[in-house]
């Protein structure tokens, strides 16, 4: 009569707020590397840990995650309309750079402009593999689970991505 | 080669000296320059602490109108619940059956420590919860009754009913015969619309819902208590059915009269015996062969 209870359940709030600790960047990331929109990428996030609540007797800690992807990523199907979206990253403060020379840092201003150029014009897939890979740190193996994909068709997805930026770039 | 170690410096886990490797060829080096470039951009910034306040907002809410989990928990409660009172309803209300095989007799002691003994091939059903109240039960068969002193104790019966105060009397309801015997205190045999008071030492015989004869007994306890089934003035039909019963067997009766009527006893522990104590006053032949084949016919 009584169901395992080996793992802890999303119900109770301390592991309810410690996925949302944990998950809610990367997952607000995800949509924003698809959608561009940072006002729908926090909805997105908002719903799906809603929706999480609403369901946390069904869904055990250790599919919490892979819940929360999946219904974000189905609202991002359903709802968000497919748009050529333009992304527009924050550069980071990079103390260590401010010996270089002017035209050093001038060309790579130029670089930066045209690879975030570069990046839009990507495909969905493949500029989602990329940056959750190079701005989100994620390893191949967490990025083919969380996409539902072979370790091979992200390895494929990261080289297309090189291949076209690199191409799209020009001169480098 | 290079791809994998591409693949080796994406995913962080690339030597220095396969780092060289890498960059000796241009494409690679540009490869290197644009992922390296792309680690140090961000998304704009995340706003966690106002969706988290959203989302709690939400959950607090929704927590007072659905408590989904507790709910489905206390189902779990509920159910067992509702499956514990309906098998205390169940056994509270259940009647309670005894049954003697043929070629059995039992013995029984009732919630109030009346006694019954049954006859083979019969049964009686009382309920156990309101046996206190009323001591009702209803008898097929044969039985006696040694009834402790209390309120009045009903025995049912298809052809009638038989109501006592603290007495010991035997009741048999056998097909058409109705046989009551009271041998101690008094019984009331109700019956069709009549009722008749049996004192002790009295009995009464009714087939097909007619008194057929009222005989005083002389014994303390009915004959088959003691192996032995005693009839005055019955049927040989209905004696015979009762041998049947006795024994588990089946005769078969051949006979031009069967208005012949047995006074007598006959015993339950040997077969022949027992026919022989049926036959021969009656003048009766009869043949036992093989498969427990009994004939009974005339000379």
């Amino acid at each position: 009569m009584t169901e395992p209870e080996n793992e802890e359940t999303v119900c109770k709030e301390s592991v309810y707020n410690r996925l949302f600790t944990s998950l809610s960047t990367s997952i607000y990331n995800f949509i924003y590397f698809k959608c561009g929109d940072a006002a729908q990428a926090e909805d997105l996030v908002q719903d799906s840990f809603i929706k999480l609540w609403e369901n946390c007797a069904k869904v055990p800690e250790a599919k919490a995650k892979s819940f929360l992807y999946t219904v974000c990523n189905n609202a991002f199907l359903n709802e968000v309309a497919h748009k050529k979206v333009v992304l527009n990253y924050v550069q980071k403060t990079e103390s260590g750079k401010n010996d270089q020379s002017p035209e050093f840092i001038l060309e790579e201003k130029e670089f930066e402009k045209k690879l975030q150029k570069a990046i839009a014009n990507l495909t969905e897939a493949q500029r989602t593999a990329f940056l959750m890979n190079r701005i989100d740190g994620k390893k191949y193996r967490e990025i083919a689970d969380i996409l539902n994909i072979s370790i091979k068709a992200v390895e494929k997805r990261m080289s297309q991505a090189l291949e076209s930026l690199r191409k799209e770039i020009g001169n480098i | 080669m290079s791809e994998q170690l591409l693949h080796k410096f994406l995913n962080n886990e690339i030597t220095d000296t396969e780092m060289e490797i890498l960059k000796a060829s241009d494409v690679y080096r540009d490869y290197l320059k644009i992922a390296s470039h792309t680690s140090s951009l961000q998304t704009p910034q995340f706003n966690k602490e106002r969706v988290w306040q959203n989302i709690s907002d939400r959950n607090k809410y929704k927590k007072k109108t659905i408590p989904l989990f507790n709910y489905r928990s206390l189902l779990k409660y509920a159910a067992l619940l509702v499956i514990m009172f309906a098998g205390y309803f169940y056994l509270a209300n259940m009647d309670v059956s005894v049954t003697s095989q043929l070629a059995e007799k039992r013995s029984y002691v009732l919630p109030d420590k009346s006694e019954v003994t049954l006859n083979a091939d019969s049964k009686i059903t009382y309920n156990k919860n309101s046996w206190e109240e009323k001591r009702i039960l209803t008898l097929r068969g044969e039985a006696f009754f040694k009834v402790s002193k209390g309120k009045k104790f009903d025995v049912e019966t298809s052809q009638g009913t038989v109501r006592v105060l603290g007495t010991q009397f035997n009741v048999q309801n056998r097909d058409k015969h109705f046989h009551v015997s009271c041998y101690e205190g008094l019984v009331e045999v109700i019956f069709q619309d009549q009722s008749i008071q049996l004192s002790a030492g009295n009995s009464i015989i009714i087939e097909n819902g007619k008194l057929i004869a009222q005989q005083t007994i002389t014994t303390t306890k009915p004959g088959w208590l003691f192996d032995e089934s005693s009839f005055e003035n019955v049927l040989l039909e209905n004696v015979i059915k009762e041998l049947e019963k006795q024994y588990s067997v089946k005769v078969e009766i051949n006979l031009s009269d069967t208005s012949k009527r047995f006074t007598g006893a006959f015993t339950h522990t040997n077969l022949e015996d027992a026919l022989k104590t049926i036959c021969v006053p009656l003048q009766l032949n009869y043949s036992i062969d093989g498969k427990r084949g009994i004939k009974i016919y005339e000379e």
